[in-house]
């Protein structure tokens, strides 16, 4: 019914890539489900050579929150790529629904064309770069609403803003159902016993992954209780800290035989997905956080979980209800016990997650919430009779 | 004159014959006829069967032409006409005796039918069918006797007939047992119009026609289902009863989808929460007092507001967090009545102490608001019946709407049912129980059970 609400109206979706990354894979998942709803979503991308990339790459750091060294020279390749893309991309969408800030200056022709501008914020900018963030608002301000992934994202703007949380698809690799033979082979792959409880953490080797503060936690949880721990996840390529992480992560196991450290190749979702599966509880004991999807993952999967109270993941856990949330190496070592002591306990907040889960965090979901956003920029009261 | 004198001064025999034969034969008739009768209505007095009248009424004009008839047929055979006109005289004596006689028949079968049709419940579109199909048979016996009685050959019209048949029955075939399904339906007399049936295979509804092919089922979606006899004979049919009193406006649900809009406010601090919340629009409050509810619908329920959990988790003060999550939303008839205790609330708290705390960067309280679209839905229940089965099959979102947001964010001060319950069908009692009901203690599924229990109680 929202789909011929929508029927008429043009969405131009515009972002900087059709491949690679996660906006394109988004929108590679999001489009032809629209366009199946009725609606005429299509996509668009800028230009830009790999100058302007390295200076966006630069910018999303930044607002991540990483410390980078942004010049005048970078603002100034940003603006005359910017520039450039103003002149030459077609825009013919009533609704231009602008992805990050790679394309974020195309909003200059808003005096010119009207239509209704929305901007998408797919960074955690909870912690960003107040120089970069600064030299981005102006152009975010002339939007006419702005999406973000969380609240913790957002900040005081003159426009209307927008909360849509990112999805999982439950019929991908890394979700859909899977035969347990096939749990079997990958445990058995990876040479991880299931004879006893596993407590596994999905995330890549990064320090804000805290994998070190996981193995300590783990070796509390120990110290009582005979289980076993995984910690899968890959290294970006480009990163060379992932590599001393992971080295740090090695030691700081001691060759203990009950901590799997598994270096995932990438496309290794199946895997992952068994992983998860074949767990007793699910940990992300991360530092910082994006929105954390591993961690409605793991509930779609009815898996009982422990997260740090950071980024998303309050969305996603609620304390008690749909699983716990801790905040200190002591404190996800005590809730790991208490899960593993307690698995009525464990598995009543497993159920209770994959509900919140299959209400909240589902691309069905997220396409309710992209078309009631496209509808409201139609209407600007809060009750709207459609 | 005189001629014709002469004649019959030479030929009396040849017409007193005939005479005499016609008279007594008259007579004798007439005297049948008359005796027939007498026995007939002493039978009709005495004979239950109500059809007898029918038969005695319709034959007694018509029977006085027959007597005529037979008399003079059989005055004209022992006349001495010659044979080349006594043949065609003769014949056309039976011809008027065999239209009389299937003109008579016509008007028995007809007044049958008619009077036996509403008896044996058979509708009127079958009713026509079976009369004009009597009609039909009856004309086409007639047609071929009367051939035989002027010696035309009746093979080829028989041979016509067997080719309709076979044709009408080929062309016929799928409706036929239809038909027969239609028979069995209203001889059985276990579903009429009005009442509201399940099948078997899924279909629902009010039956609002029924004919001598298909049942006509209008569903709660305000959409006419048209049903088969033979497919409604075959199905397992739970038929919930007779048609309960009707609304005078009916009950058009509809549903609601929101979207979270994000205000940028945060607080950090108590103080922060409070004056935020002191000047917080409606939409505001109402948000982060049925957001919880709303997000975790299918959790055991647990009456917290966003503040309450706040308050216990992020400020870890979880006496504070216990009246905020104690405050009884339901006994609050506007969100200002609302935003007031929750504000006065916090406010006594912060006077009893002077330590300002502060939440753990990243576990700052978020100010959030809801955009609400509001859809109709095809569901309509004009009575009780129909308002328990829509609720059966309603989404959530629809009950929420109808039993949550237009008490408290539209600032009706009651459930949409109540009301309705109440202005449209006079059903003050359950109305009132309805408004009774606290819905912040049920889930939304807990709910819709509660809800569709006290409207069967009612019904029953």
């Amino acid at each position: 019914m929202l789909g011929t609400k929508l029927s008429g109206k043009v969405i131009q979706n515009i972002n900087s890539t059709f491949t690679g990354g996660g906006v394109a894979e988004i929108l590679n998942r999001m489009i032809p489900l629209l366009q199946q709803l009725g609606v005429d979503a299509r996509w668009s991308v800028i230009k830009g050579d790999d100058e302007f990339f390295s200076v966006t790459k630069k910018f999303h750091n930044a607002l991540h929150g990483r410390a980078e060294e942004i010049t005048e020279r970078d603002y100034a390749i940003f603006q005359d790529t910017g520039k450039k893309n103003i002149a030459e991309t077609e825009i013919y969408g009533d609704i231009i629904f602008v992805h990050d800030p790679q394309p974020i200056m195309l909003v200059n022709r808003k005096q010119e064309i009207g239509k209704k501008w929305i901007w998408r914020c797919h960074i955690d900018v909870s912690h960003a770069n107040e120089a970069v963030w600064s030299f981005l608002e102006p152009y975010i301000n002339k939007y006419d609403s702005a999406v973000f992934s969380s609240p913790s994202f957002s900040r005081v703007l003159p426009i209307r803003q927008f909360l849509v949380a990112p999805s999982i698809d439950p019929l991908s690799d890394k979700n859909k159902e899977l035969p347990q033979a096939m749990i079997d082979s990958v445990m058995a792959k990876y040479g991880i016993p299931n004879d006893k409880p596993i407590i596994t953490q999905v995330s890549r080797f990064d320090y804000l992954k805290d994998p070190v503060g996981v193995i300590e936690a783990f070796k509390i949880v120990k110290r009582n209780m005979d289980c076993c721990l995984v910690l899968a996840g890959g290294t970006a390529t480009d990163d060379p800290e992932g590599e001393k992480v992971l080295a740090e992560v090695r030691e700081k196991a001691n060759n203990d035989p009950d901590i799997h450290i598994l270096l995932l190749p990438p496309n290794s979702d199946i895997e992952i997905n068994a992983l998860q599966r074949a767990s007793t509880i699910i940990l992300q004991k991360s530092l910082r956080e994006g929105f954390a999807l591993t961690v409605s993952e793991a509930l779609w999967k009815a898996k009982p979980v422990v997260a740090s109270a950071v980024g998303g993941i309050p969305l996603q856990v609620k304390n008690k209800f749909t699983g716990l949330l801790s905040y200190g190496i002591e404190g996800t070592a005590f809730d790991l016990r208490q899960l593993l002591s307690n698995p009525e306990y464990a598995k009543w907040l497993g159920t209770n997650g994959r509900e919140h889960v299959r209400y909240n965090f589902l691309i069905t979901r997220h396409i309710k919430d992209y078309m009631l956003m496209f509808l409201a920029q139609e209407h600007s009261q809060e009750m709207v009779y459609l | 004159m005189n001629v014709i004198f002469e004649w019959l001064s030479e030929n009396w025999l040849a017409v007193a014959v005939p005479l005499a034969v016609f008279l007594a034969t008259l007579i004798a008739v007439f005297w049948l006829r008359a005796y027939s009768f007498r026995v007939l209505n002493r039978w009709i007095s005495q004979a239950a069967w109500p059809a007898s009248k029918i038969l005695v009424e319709s034959t007694r004009v018509p029977s006085a032409l027959w007597c005529l008839f037979i008399s003079a047929g059989l005055a004209i055979s022992v006349s001495k006409i010659p044979s080349g006109w006594k043949n065609p005289i003769n014949n056309g004596m039976w011809t008027l005796l065999l239209i009389s006689i299937t003109l008579t028949l016509l008007n028995i079968i007809g007044n049958l039918i008619t009077h036996f049709s509403p008896k044996l419940k058979i509708p009127d579109n079958l009713t026509i069918v079976i009369r004009n199909g009597s009609r039909v048979i009856i004309l086409l016996i007639a047609i071929l006797v009367l051939l035989g009685i002027w010696n035309v050959p009746t093979a080829p019209v028989l041979l016509l007939i067997a080719v309709i048949i076979v044709v009408g029955i080929l062309a016929l075939r799928d409706i036929f047992p239809n038909i027969i399904a239609g028979f069995q339906i209203n001889a059985a007399g276990h579903i009429k119009k009005g009442d509201y049936v399940k099948l078997g295979t899924g279909e629902e509804g009010y039956i609002i026609e029924m004919n001598w092919r298909t049942t006509d089922i209008r569903t709660l979606e305000e959409n006419t289902v048209i049903l088969p006899n033979s497919h409604l004979v075959r199905s397992s049919i739970i038929n919930y009863g007779h048609p309960l009193k009707q609304a005078q406006e009916p009950f058009r649900f509809y549903t609601r989808v929101h979207l979270t809009e994000l205000t940028g406010m945060k607080a950090r601090s108590l103080r922060e929460l409070v004056d935020i919340l002191r000047t917080s629009s409606d939409a505001i409050v109402y948000f982060h007092t049925h957001h919880f509810l709303e997000q975790h619908h299918f959790l055991t329920p647990e009456p917290s507001s966003d503040f309450a959990l706040w308050v216990t988790e992020a400020m870890g003060d979880e006496a504070l967090g216990e009246r905020l999550a104690s405050v009884d939303t339901f006994s609050f008839f506007d969100l200002k009545s609302l935003r007031d205790r929750l504000v006065g609330i916090i406010d006594e708290s912060l006077a009893r102490t002077t330590e300002n705390r502060e939440a753990m960067p990243g576990r700052e309280f978020y100010f959030m608001k809801s955009v609400v679209m509001i859809l109709p839905t095809p569901y309509v229940a004009h009575d009780l019946r129909g308002l328990a089965e829509c609720l059966r099959q309603l989404s959530l979102g629809s009950i929420y709407f109808h039993i949550f947001e237009s008490r408290l964010r539209l600032g009706k001060g009651l459930n949409d049912f109540t009301v309705w319950l109440r202005d449209n069908l006079g059903e003050n009692e359950l109305g009132e129980e309805i408004s009774r009901l606290d819905p912040y203690t049920y889930t939304l599924e807990g709910l819709r059970s509660q809800l569709i229990q006290m409207i069967e109680k009612r019904i029953k």
